[in-house]
This record gives structure tokens, sequence and C-alpha cells, in this order.
């Protein structure tokens, strides 16, 4: 079988919900789409959710008539392809779109399901719930976490860093909507690099007063090994970072100096392969891997055939307007179904409706980083989020 | 597919001891592995604990149960050993499940990996050392050996030149690796690898430590110009965490004994992760190819017998022109000649396990 042909389509959807963080805490619900194809000479087609915009035109040269079998081969040839200029950026987000259709590709051709491909035993793997919250009322952050409960989600991890009186009110909110599936559940904060390193350890220790915190995630800037490992050291927490950093070599400095306690992998960020990779380095160390969110929840194809995955995060904002699945949410875990590759096949009509109606919503291309971040605290404004009222 | 029996028997393949594992399945296919002999009763044990009624595709998943089946007595050593086996058992299972040779299963594009000729014979005279390399050199292209060192410092310094003699009839430029196998301190290790580095540029020294010591290998790193390159005394992945986090390595070995082709392959990875290459150890059949084909930094294949000895089981190996190449058979390329196995047992065997 040999590659011969992609496509690569880009939309805008407008989610059922708006989602938010401390960036950006008002939220936005218009969101970027993007789907590339892979074409080979057998009729069968590799997908990819995500990113797999403009760049593949430049990468595909590398990868043509090749055999998509050939997955970790390929993934190094395209690597050494854009050696000279760097595979960071646009490129790595292409690299990686081409690395996940390669890899479906490959579960498609051998007819099975991408867990199984990658060898994992059930296509089943737990799940926490996170809000992407930090714009939802203090009734709508109940009922998401409320209705993740029903599913038997006993994690959940909560947007903060503005407000320090009202996260601790939310922190409980989120508690109690979850305390139906768990007497215990797992509570997580995540302030996207909004603190300096002594203000989240501040921040962090007020709150472990009160709840457990099981890991706060970026606390610091996603490079800096020196703050991460800084609030490790000071907090009780575990600290999760790493989804803004793509390749093993950026995770390199963090695990060689102990800045990370729980390492975010995505595939759309470093590829099935490198999505591995990150993994079994980690796995070196001990330290456990928790995918990011995703349309479809798609990546739990990969997380469950990874040996030192904990749990992934499901956001369900409702993205997948064109996507056609079978995954769903019981007990708690992502159950994988036995279509063949990831399992996802795109609805034409409702795509091509998209792209000919574009929805009109809220959106920031790209997602900002808020004043006085790493500095000094701007709380939201009155009416800027809803639990914040206007005067 | 199902697992539902597994069948082993002993062999004497030139100096070794060998077991041979197959892994019987529901359909036609049978996974094969061949490693070390003392593991045959625990391949058995696992197998029934484990991996009857399983599916060999969820290798992965598999290869976690079995060693988590074994967390609280020992999955170390012997245990280690077995489940290792095991996991290349499966791994043939589940390429030939697809038709495909191992190292396309593994998504590794065709294997070229670049070749060293490893000697196994410190007792043997000059005259066959040279003789052993220089045929290697002329009949596979050879562009590296690897000479077994420590005891005596005169000769070893005599052996190298040989050893560099006849690689070079056919590449002056041949590359010179040494390998002391945990014989020296790390002081010693710096006085005699020094002396030898006057005279030859070495590319590696091997286990100039013993294998736990990450101060010692360090130590040397620092002490020599040529790299240090050990691990394959280790079981598995967490017992390299001293040397990555010491950076006491500069190459890290890998075998399918560091957990199986699953273990190996994570290894591998995490060297990648730190920017160091990996050196495959030698393997029966050199079956080692196929996975280097998966490894980001597969720097070089250790070669002891270019063609399997003993005739029991063929490979689909090849070695020509100083490379390994990997061909098309299904699964890891490892054929049993079962006439040839029958005589070749040694008494006792075969053992059949399973219902």
């Amino acid at each position: 079988m040999r590659i011969t042909g992609f496509r690569s389509e880009v939309y805008l959807m407008k989610a059922d919900r708006a989602v938010g963080d401390a960036n950006l805490p008002e939220g936005v619900d218009l969101l970027p789409g993007s789907i590339l194809y892979l074409e080979t000479d057998e009729n069968i087609t590799g997908i990819s959710l995500g990113f797999g915009g403009s760049s593949v035109k430049a990468l595909f040269p590398a990868i043509e008539g090749a055999d998509p079998r050939e997955t970790v081969g390929l993934w190094t040839r395209l690597n050494d392809w854009v050696h000279k200029a760097g595979n960071e950026g646009e490129a790595n987000y292409a690299l990686s779109a081409i690395d996940i259709a390669l890899w479906d590709l490959k579960a498609k051709i051998a007819d099975e399901p991408l867990w199984r491909t990658l060898g994992a035993r059930e296509g089943r793997v737990k799940a926490y719930a996170s809000g992407l919250d930090y714009c939802l009322s203090d009734e709508e952050l109940f009922a998401f976490y409320r209705r993740m409960a029903e599913l038997g989600v006993d994690s959940g991890k909560l947007k903060v860093g503005l407000d320090l009186k009202a996260d601790l009110r939310r922190l409980a909110i989120m508690r109690d909507a979850l305390s139906i599936a768990s007497p215990r559940p797992n509570l997580m904060i995540d302030s996207n690099e909004y603190w300096s390193p002594k203000q989240a350890v501040r921040y962090i220790r007020q709150m472990e007063e009160k709840f457990d915190l099981t890991w706060v995630e970026e606390p610091a800037r996603r490079w800096d090994y020196d703050g991460l490992r800084l609030v490790s050291k000071q907090v009780a927490a575990a600290v999760a970072t790493a989804e803004n950093i793509n390749s093993i070599a950026d995770v390199y400095p963090l695990i060689a100096n102990e800045a990370v306690d729980v390492l975010n992998v995505s595939a759309l960020h470093s590829g099935v392969t490198g999505c591995r990779q990150i993994a079994n380095m980690a796995r070196a160390f001990d330290l456990p891997v928790s995918m990011m969110n995703c349309q479809a929840n798609f990546m739990a194809q990969v997380a469950a055939a990874l040996p030192n995955h904990n749990m992934m995060e499901v956001v369900d904002p409702g993205r997948e307007h064109c996507l056609k699945f079978a995954s769903r949410i019981e007990d708690g875990h992502i159950i994988l179904g036995d279509a063949p590759g990831f399992g996802i096949e795109i609805d034409e009509a409702k795509l091509a409706e998209l792209k000919a109606h574009p929805p009109v919503g809220k959106g920031r291309f790209p997602f900002p980083r808020r004043e006085g971040a790493g500095r000094y605290i701007v709380p939201p404004a009155p009416g800027e989020v809803p639990w914040r009222r206007g005067r | 597919m199902k697992v539902t029996a597994i069948e082993t028997s002993l062999i004497r393949c030139g100096r070794d001891l060998h077991c041979v594992a197959e892994l019987r399945t529901d359909s036609e296919l049978v996974g094969v592995a061949v490693g070390r002999e003392d593991v045959r009763a625990l391949l058995g044990q696992i197998t029934d604990a484990v991996l009857l009624g399983e599916d060999p595709r969820a290798v992965t998943g598999l290869w976690q149960r079995m060693f988590d089946a074994r967390r609280k007595s020992d999955h170390g050593g012997l245990v280690n050993a077995a489940i290792s086996m095991l996991d290349v058992a499966l791994w043939d299972l589940k390429a030939k499940a697809n038709a495909e040779p191992l190292w396309k299963t593994l998504g590794g594009s065709r294997p070229r990996i670049n070749v060293h000729a490893s000697g196994f014979d410190p007792s043997g005279s000059d005259d066959s050392l040279f003789d052993w390399y220089r045929s290697l050199a002329k009949r596979f292209g050879f562009r590296g050996g690897k000479l077994k060192v420590g005891f005596d410092q005169e000769a070893d310094l005599r052996r190298l030149g040989l050893m560099q003699q006849a690689l070079a009839e056919c590449n002056p430029e041949a590359e010179l690796m040494i390998d002391a196998d945990e014989c020296w301190s790390p002081k010693e290790a710096i006085r005699k690898v020094r002396e030898m580095e006057e005279r030859f540029d070495l590319t590696w020294v091997e286990e100039p430590a013993r294998r736990w010591d990450f101060l010692g290998h360090k130590r040397v790193s620092n002490g020599i110009r040529s790299a240090v390159c050990a691990g394959e005394s280790l079981d598995t992945l967490g017992d390299f965490l001293p040397h990555f986090h010491e950076r006491s390595l500069d190459i890290v070995q890998v075998g399918t004994w560091h957990g199986g082709i699953t273990g190996a392959l994570q290894l591998a990875d995490a060297a990648f992760g730190f920017e160091l290459p990996v050196m495959l150890c030698a393997s029966p059949g050199n079956m080692h190819a196929h996975l280097g084909a998966a490894m980001p930094y597969c720097m070089s294949m250790e070669v002891v017998d270019p063609v399997p000895v003993g005739g029991v089981f063929a490979t689909d190996v090849r070695i020509e022109e100083g490379w390994a190449v990997a061909g098309d058979r299904p699964g890891n390329g490892l054929v049993i000649d079962h006439e040839a196995l029958a005589k070749a047992a040694i008494a006792g065997s075969p053992a059949s396990r399973g219902p």
C-alpha cells in the first residue's frame, strides 16, 4: 500500500457552551477545526483531527509513495526532512497530524482499532472531568461535574488563578458534584501559566489547607524547570505540565531537573509516535502521563496503550458537529469501540454546511495570555464572568 | 486469535544452550522466540497464569499483566528473562497476524542497521582472532569490531592491533571497540583505556564498571576520550533510572531481555529523550535488526554469528556490506526446523504445556 495524496479541511465550529481559563475567563465558543485526509492507492483513507493546516503541503513529499504502515520510520523521516528549519510551530503540528493519520491508516489496514494495533488489551481509559470552566456560573459548574459524576467520573479539574476566594468556593462545588461518584474525588486545579512560581506556592498552600489536591497544572511557565521544581518541592500536590511543549526534546529538561510529577501529553502536539516516546521516557522515571482533551476523545486510542497513563481529560463542550464516532463514557472510563483506526468518520455533508455557513460567536485566535500574568493578579472585572456579577 | 499452549525445547547452538519457545494459538500461527535455557519452567508457568485464552495482538497490555502478576515475588532476573521471551513470541504472532515482517509491525521502515563484529573468544590464539575478523570483514563487509579485553594489557594492546589490521584489509577506517565485561574498577578502566587510546581511536568502551555503578561509569566517561557503553546486564527500564539521571552512559545497550520487545522499545525511546544513541546487543538469528528499524537513534548492532549456527532455526536477517537487513518473511523471521530440533533437543525435551 502506498500514500498517494492528501486533502485538508479547515473550518469553524460553535461549541454548545463556552470554555475559558485564567487567561481568558470570559471564554470562547467559536473553535477552529481541521481535518487531514491521507489517501492511499487502496481506497483506505487515514484521518487526523486538528492542526492539519497548510503546512502539510511542505511535508508531504517526504511521505509520498511510502507504505503508511511504516509509521515510526516515517516519523523519523519527517523530522529529518525539516531538520534545519526546525520541527517546531506550524511544522510540528502538521507533522503530528500526518503521524496521527498514518497510525489511523496502519490500524485500518490491519482492520482493528488503533488501541489494539498499539498492543493494548482493552479499549478502555480512565477519565477525569475538566470543565474549562472559568466562564461557567457556579450553577453551571455544578451541573457539569454532576453530569460527569453520573457517568461514574470521580475526578475533576478546575480552572483557577484569578480569585482565591471564588476558587475555594468553586473547588467545594466541584467536590460536592463529584461526591456521588466517590466519597473522595480526585481534585485538580489548572492555572494555565498565569502565576509566578512563588505566587503559585502561596495560592496552592492556602487551597491545600482545605482540599487534598491531586495535581496542580502549569503552576509556572512551560519551560521554567527551576520554577516548576520549586513549586513541586513547596506544595503537597503533584505538578502537572507539558501540554504546551511538543517533543521529547522539550520534555528532557523537565524530567532531568525533577520539575514535573505528571506529564500532560497530546498526540495533536507530538503525534502518536512522539506521544509514546514521551510516555516511555517518563516511565523510566516512574512518572505518569495524562492525555489531553480532544474532539470525540479520539486520543484515548493512544492512551489505552501507554503503560503509565493515569487518566485522560474529558470536556464536553460539543465539538463533534461533523464527526461520527462510537466511543462513550461509562463507569468513569472512556470506552472505545472496535471500529478500525481511531474510529472516527467525517460527516461530509455537515462539514460542507459548516464551511458554507461559518457560525458566528465568541472566538479568539490565537488564544491570548492575560494581563498581569507572572507578576500580579488581575481579577475578573464585574460582568467578565458569570460568578462575578456586574454592579 | 487466542493463545492455547506453549512448547519449549532445549538445544545447543555453538557455545550456548538455548531454549526454543513456540507459542501456539487456535489459528495455524505459532509465535517463536529463542532465549536462554534456564527460563524454561517459568515460560510454562507464566503462560498458564496470564496468556492462555488471550489475544496475542494485545501484546503491550499482556506485557503489563505478566509483570503485574509477578510484582510482589519478583519480576527481575529469570522472571524478567521469561517474560521477555514470551513478549518476543507475542510480537511474532502480532506480526504474523498482519502477514507482515516484525519491523513493519513495529512501524519501522526497512531496517538497514549498522553492524559490528564481536568476537566472543578471548582465549583463542592471535591467529584465530586475526582470521575471524578478517573473514567477517571480507565476507560481510564489517566496518567495526569489538574485542574482549581486561586481564592482560599487553595482550589486549597486541590483539587490538591485530583486529585493526584484520578489519583494515577491507575498511582502512574500521571502528574499534573494547568490552571489559565489568572486570575493571573505574580507575583501572581509566588507566588501561587511556593507555590504549594513545595508540588506538576507540569508538566505545563497554561495561568498564559494574552494571549498577552509575558513579563509576560517569567517572570513566569523564576520564577517557571514547564513549562509555553499558546496560546489557540490567533487567528493565527502571534499572536505568540512575544512569539516565546522572547521564553516566554515552551509549545505551538494548536487547530483548530488557522486558522483551515492548521493554526494549521503551528503553530506546527513553534513551532518545536524552539524545543517547542505542546499541543493539547480539541476538539469536540477529533478530534484533527488526527492532532497530523502530528505534529513532540506533547506532549499531552487535553480531557474533552472521548466520545462525546449529541448524535448528533459520533467520530472515542478512548481514551484507556491513549492514543488517531484515527481509519480508512474516513475523520475526525465525523459523524452526522441526526435524533438526528433534535431533538437537536435549533429553527431557520437548515439554508441552497448556490445555
